[in-house]
């Protein structure tokens, strides 16, 4: 169950088997019914939840023998992020560095705090892989490889990136994904299938990567990118420190490995870059000049 | 033996702490999109011509959220998202060739790293119970969280996300 759990969180998705589930297509709109009567979560910006900060103490974390699916608890959203980002570790430990770890944890958690759920125990980890990449799990789960963080010049750049896997926390991206694929797999059930509905958490979760492929899109990263680069600015820092990221992205070559991945679950820098300059407009011009703090970032060599 | 290591160190982090981050005198560009170029790095400036889709540009300065740009037919001042840098990437080529071992120098210093995650790896791992502990035990509080970000001059901004383009 772990091994499997863990794809579908990353904010990467899985192209390769995005067409397995058209079978369920048949199923999606009931299920999407469910979803919006059960959940409320259509396609609404992220609700400020204050509950994150009441069911820490009212709900005592157990393990989840089930998911409710339908309206996850905080807790399980917790520890459904918590198997998918153990699996992560599984294939990408931590960097053995603990001044790196806690400096990250800091600024993200700096950045987590200007967001709609501050509350959240929010868990942030530089990973030992030369890939440029970052991920995020549902709960408060981000993590980003040592790859990309050496490509940072200052912590501004750092703090838009975790601004943008902050994001898709807040806004459930990977959440709403597994979700889907959850109620998907009842109504299958429901229809008679082989599934029987002790086996149903397990099978959303274990499919929840191809899902995740499919229906997280370039919307979401788009959006993504947005709250992220605004999360680093409310957080003090220069709104730039993103875009810069993504200027250098734009510089590799497409075909290197170490950006295969991040490529094929990402619309192209260049894209990305030219949709915040049209969301943007004259709206930054305003805003204060911010810090960049390159004498502070972690160096890590 | 003793002195030599130390003196490493310091030659080390003497340029850990000097490692250029300025950029190119000259950088190149192009354009992410068409826009208006003007006399100044205000909105309502006067033009002073076009840029056109994916012309390339000289980038003369940067001033703010504004890049002064000089096109084949004129020179004025653009917000910096419709440029697409094309010079920036002068440290980040020499990190990431290095990092990755792929420069062909064979300088390859980490064996530890995983070479490419790639969707097939990421989808047999295995939980890992004993990193999930570590990540754990190394988060922060809101409040160590804020500290920090004193220390650092940092001071929290009102400001509403920005909406999705059209």
């Amino acid at each position: 169950m772990h091994k499997s759990i863990f794809a579908a969180l990353v904010t990467t998705a899985f192209i390769a088997n995005v067409y397995a589930f058209d079978l369920g297509k048949a199923l999606e709109g009931a299920v999407k019914e469910k979803i919006q009567e059960t959940t409320g979560t259509k396609t609404e910006p992220a609700n400020t939840d204050n509950a994150d900060n009441q069911n820490a103490v009212a709900d005592t974390p157990t393990a989840q023998p089930q998911i409710n699916w339908k309206s996850p608890s905080r807790d399980e959203e917790v520890a459904i992020g918590r198997e998918v980002t153990g699996s992560l570790l599984g294939a990408a430990p931590l960097v053995k560095n603990d001044d790196l770890q806690q400096y990250v944890n800091k600024v993200g958690r700096w950045v987590a705090s200007q967001s709609e759920r501050p509350d959240l125990p929010w868990k942030f980890g530089v990973i030992e892989s030369n890939d440029l990449n970052a991920f995020a799990a549902p709960g408060g789960y981000v993590l980003i490889t040592k790859g990309l963080y050496q490509t940072f010049q200052n912590e501004a750049q750092l703090a838009g990136v975790l601004g943008h896997e902050i994001a898709h926390v807040v806004q459930k991206h990977h959440l709403k994904v597994m979700q889907k694929q959850a109620l998907l797999d009842m109504g299958a059930g429901l229809l008679g299938d082989k599934f029987g509905d002790n086996k149903l958490s397990k099978k959303a979760i274990s499919t929840g990567a191809e899902i995740s492929a499919r229906n997280l899109d370039k919307s979401a990263e788009y959006e993504a990118d947005r709250i992220g680069m605004m999360l680093a600015y409310r957080a003090g820092y220069d709104v730039y420190g993103l875009p810069e990221v993504l200027q250098n992205m734009a510089q590799i070559n497409k075909s290197d490995d170490s950006v295969a991945l991040l490529f094929k679950t990402h619309p192209h820098p260049d894209e990305r870059l030219a949709q915040l300059g049209e969301s943007a407009g004259s709206q930054l011009d305003k805003l204060k000049a911010g810090k960049t703090l390159e004498n502070r970032l972690y160096l890590l060599r | 033996m003793k002195r030599h290591t130390w003196l490493y160190l310091i030659v080390a982090i003497g340029f850990g702490l000097s490692s250029p981050i300025s950029l190119a005198a000259t950088e190149s560009g192009t354009a992410l999109k068409a826009d208006t170029l003007r006399v100044q790095p205000f909105a309502d400036a006067k033009s002073s011509g076009a840029l056109i889709k994916n012309e390339p540009l000289e980038i003369i300065t940067k001033k703010g959220a504004w890049l002064q740009v000089k096109t084949k037919k004129s020179t004025g001042w653009v917000r910096l998202l419709s440029v697409k840098r094309a010079s920036t990437g002068n440290v980040l080529k020499g990190t990431v060739a290095v990092a990755t071992g792929r420069a062909g120098t064979g300088k390859v210093v980490s064996t530890t790293g995983i070479r490419g995650l790639s969707a097939e790896e990421l989808k047999a791992a295995q939980f890992n119970e004993t990193e999930m502990k570590k990540l754990e035990s190394l988060a922060v509080s809101k409040a160590d969280a804020q500290k920090f970000a004193s220390s650092g001059g940092l001071t929290a901004n009102q400001a509403a996300y920005l909406k999705g383009a059209k």
